[in-house]
Parts: structure tokens; C-alpha cells; sequence
């Protein structure tokens, strides 16, 4: 499956899953989906420039009615700790975190970023699934923010390559 | 200035507006001048002007403020140019800049030695951002911002004081229901649903 294909089947799962406000920070990999929710009129995107405001921000658009998601690599969750932990988790507040998982299994690159994501997300008491399959995306994700409200805490999903499909060229993005 | 003087101008002037405020002294004052489940107390340092972006991004219609510090603002600078992006006409970000970080042992912040948040917050796109020099330019910068319909960022020079007051009546997941049963009940919206049991299904 392409990136593109990929991106769509993706937005479609957020779009089920009820979530109307996006905050994300580029990572190559994520350029397709990024684009994808960027192009989508139901989707209020919110661009950052620092993952952890992105916390707050869906934290404050929580508080007022709406459904959220923040996307970002796994670096942007390490920075975003502080936020997670004494904003979503001391108040109880659900989120939607996609984080693009760099140093996965298979990767040339942030083999150990890759070695600490999981187990700081298990720190946290933040519950997490690994995506591999496409297809299997809108249904994880409308169960991840059934679990992300009931639960009242921030739920993650972990974007592999797998996941996000093959990618266009450098040059044709 | 005092801060505290600053906080009653803004309560003659918040309405029904959802008020975000700061970690530290300054939350207390402001809930002892309005008390109200339509404010919002942060416990992160920095987040408070990300926390009010979310809600002006989520509640368009309703005025949003901002009661910023000046530790905090410069902990998340990077939430000047995502609001500067953004533009949301119902915010106003009013930070008040007493050059210490008051509630950590009153160590002076980089404003004490020459930042200007102003001058930052115009720099990274806000193009209404202006310092209130006095109480009357305060009132007046207040004022003007509570009617206008686009995004506003007022500085203050306040002295390192604070007023006695009483604490923070309610936690963290406490000030989070009443927050959002008032934005329930005002906006007329539902946020937190509750389902049946699957026994009635």
C-alpha cells in the first residue's frame, strides 16, 4: 500500500473515531498522513512548534467539547512528557497520541529512541499498540479513543513504517 | 503596579469569559477576585497560553483570556508563534511580568535582564501585542480587548508581591468537572456522555 493510501485509510479511522482537532509535528514519515489531515475540512489541524504546547492545546480543546489526536515522532513524546504527566494525567484527561515509532525493529536510525519509547510509555501508565497493518487502523483507533474516554487518560498508538506505507520519492513531495 | 490591582480590572471586565491562569500566586488572587467554575487553574509551568489556544480553537465564540507569568510564557515561547499562526480572535493573553519566578524561591527570569515578551510576542506575528504602563493603560487595554474580535497579548510590569489570600479550594481533576459541567451548561453542549450498560442495549 502506498503512504498516500495509507494516510487516507488513517484519516478515515480519526474521522470515525469522532476526533475534529489534529496537532502534529512533521517527520518524514509522516509527510502523506500530515498532508492528509492537513487537506481535510473536518479536521481542525493545528500545526506546533514543539510537541509538548500540542498537549496543552488538546488538553484545552478537550475542555471545551472537542475530540483530539497529536501526532508526532517518538522524540516529540519525550518532550512532551511534563505535559502528559501533569496535565493529561494528573486531571484525567483522554488523548489520542500517534507516534511515529523511529529505531523500530528494522530501522537504520534512533535505535535508541526506539528502545525507550515503550518502555517509558509503560512508565507512564500510558496503555499502547503497536501498528503494523493498515486495514487493522480505523478499528485500533476507534477502540483506542473508546479506551482514551473511559479510562480518562491518554491512550498511544505506535506508527511503524508498516503502517504508514510506502513512500513517494523525496522529490515528488 | 500591583498584579492584584491588574486582577480586579480584568474581573470588572471577564463577563462570562473562561478564564485560563498560570501555576503560582496569581491563580489564587484571581479566583478570590472571580470565583468561578469557568476558570481553569494549569499545573504545568508553560502551558497556560497553550491550554487557552486549545480552548479558543474549540469554542470560537467564546472569549478565552490568558492570565499568563512571565517563567511561564518563557518556558513555551514556541506557543507565541502557534497562537501567531492560528489567530484566534476570541484569545487574549495578558502576561504579567514581575521578572522572578515567584512561587520557586524568586530567582530573577530573563525579562530582568532585558527580554521583552512584547517584543517577542510582535515578532512572532502577533501584530496586537503592546505593553500597559500604568493601571489606567491596563483598564484600557483590557477593555478594548475584551470587545474587539481579534487576538490580543497585553504585558504588564507588576512588583514581586503577592495578596494575601486564601489557597485553592479544589484539585486538579475537581477544577477539571466543574470546568467542563459549566461549558456544558453555558454553551449548551454535552463533552463528558456517559453510556447504558450493555444490559440495556
Amino acid at each position: 500500500m502506498s503512504a498516500d493510501e495509507a494516510a487516507t485509510t488513517i484519516v478515515g479511522g480519526l474521522k470515525q473515531a469522532g476526533i475534529n482537532l489534529v496537532v502534529t509535528l512533521p517527520d518524514i514519515n509522516l509527510a502523506q498522513l500530515l498532508r492528509a489531515v492537513e487537506d481535510d475540512p473536518d479536521i481542525l489541524h493545528v500545526p506546533l512548534c514543539r510537541e509538548e504546547e500540542g498537549i496543552g492545546i488538546c488538553a484545552g480543546a478537550y475542555l471545551v467539547g472537542k475530540k483530539c489526536a497529536a501526532i508526532m515522532q517518538n522524540g516529540g513524546f519525550f518532550n512532551s512528557n511534563n505535559a502528559i504527566v501533569s496535565t493529561l494525567l494528573q486531571y484525567q484527561i483522554p488523548l489520542l497520541l500517534f507516534i511515529y515509532y523511529a529505531g523500530d525493529i528494522g530501522d537504520r536510525t534512533f535505535s535508541t529512541s526506539g528502545s525507550m519509547t515503550e518502555p517509558v510509555l509503560q512508565a507512564l501508565g500510558v496503555r499502547y499498540y503497536v501498528m503494523r497493518e493498515t486495514s487493522d487502523a480505523p478499528e485500533l483507533i476507534k477502540r483506542a479513543q473508546i479506551l482514551a474516554e473511559d479510562a480518562k487518560r491518554p491512550v498511544a498508538l505506535l506508527l511503524t513504517k508498516e503502517v504508514l506505507g510506502r513512500r513517494a520519492a523525496l522529490k515528488s513531495l | 503596579m500591583k498584579r492584584f490591582d491588574c486582577l480586579k480590572l480584568i474581573a470588572a471586565e471577564a463577563k462570562d469569559a473562561l478564564v485560563v491562569s498560570s501555576a503560582g500566586a496569581m491563580t489564587l488572587e484571581w479566583n478570590v477576585l472571580r470565583p468561578s467554575d469557568g476558570n481553569f487553574r494549569v499545573r504545568t509551568l508553560g502551558l497556560c497560553s497553550s491550554i487557552a489556544l486549545g480552548m479558543a480553537l474549540g469554542l470560537p465564540q467564546r472569549k478565552i483570556i490568558a492570565l499568563d507569568g512571565d517563567g511561564s510564557l518563557l518556558m513555551n515561547l514556541c506557543s507565541l508563534p502557534t497562537i501567531a499562526r492560528m489567530q484566534p480572535g476570541n484569545l487574549l493573553h495578558i502576561v504579567f511580568d514581575n521578572e522572578v519566578y515567584e512561587a520557586s524561591g524568586s530567582k530573577k527570569t530573563a525579562t530582568a535582564c532585558g527580554t521583552d515578551l512584547v517584543g517577542v510576542a510582535r515578532a512572532a506575528g502577533i501584530k496586537k501585542a503592546m505593553w500597559a504602563n500604568t493601571i489606567d493603560g491596563f483598564a484600557q487595554a483590557v477593555s478594548s480587548a475584551m470587545t474587539a474580535d481579534d487576538l490580543c497579548f497585553v504585558g504588564a510590569k507588576v512588583t514581586a508581591e503577592r495578596t494575601d489570600v486564601p489557597p485553592y479550594p479544589i484539585d486538579e481533576v475537581e477544577n477539571k468537572y466543574r470546568f467542563i459541567r459549566y461549558v456544558e451548561k453555558t454553551e449548551q453542549i454535552a463533552i463528558i456522555k456517559t453510556n447504558l450498560p450493555a444490559s440495556y442495549a
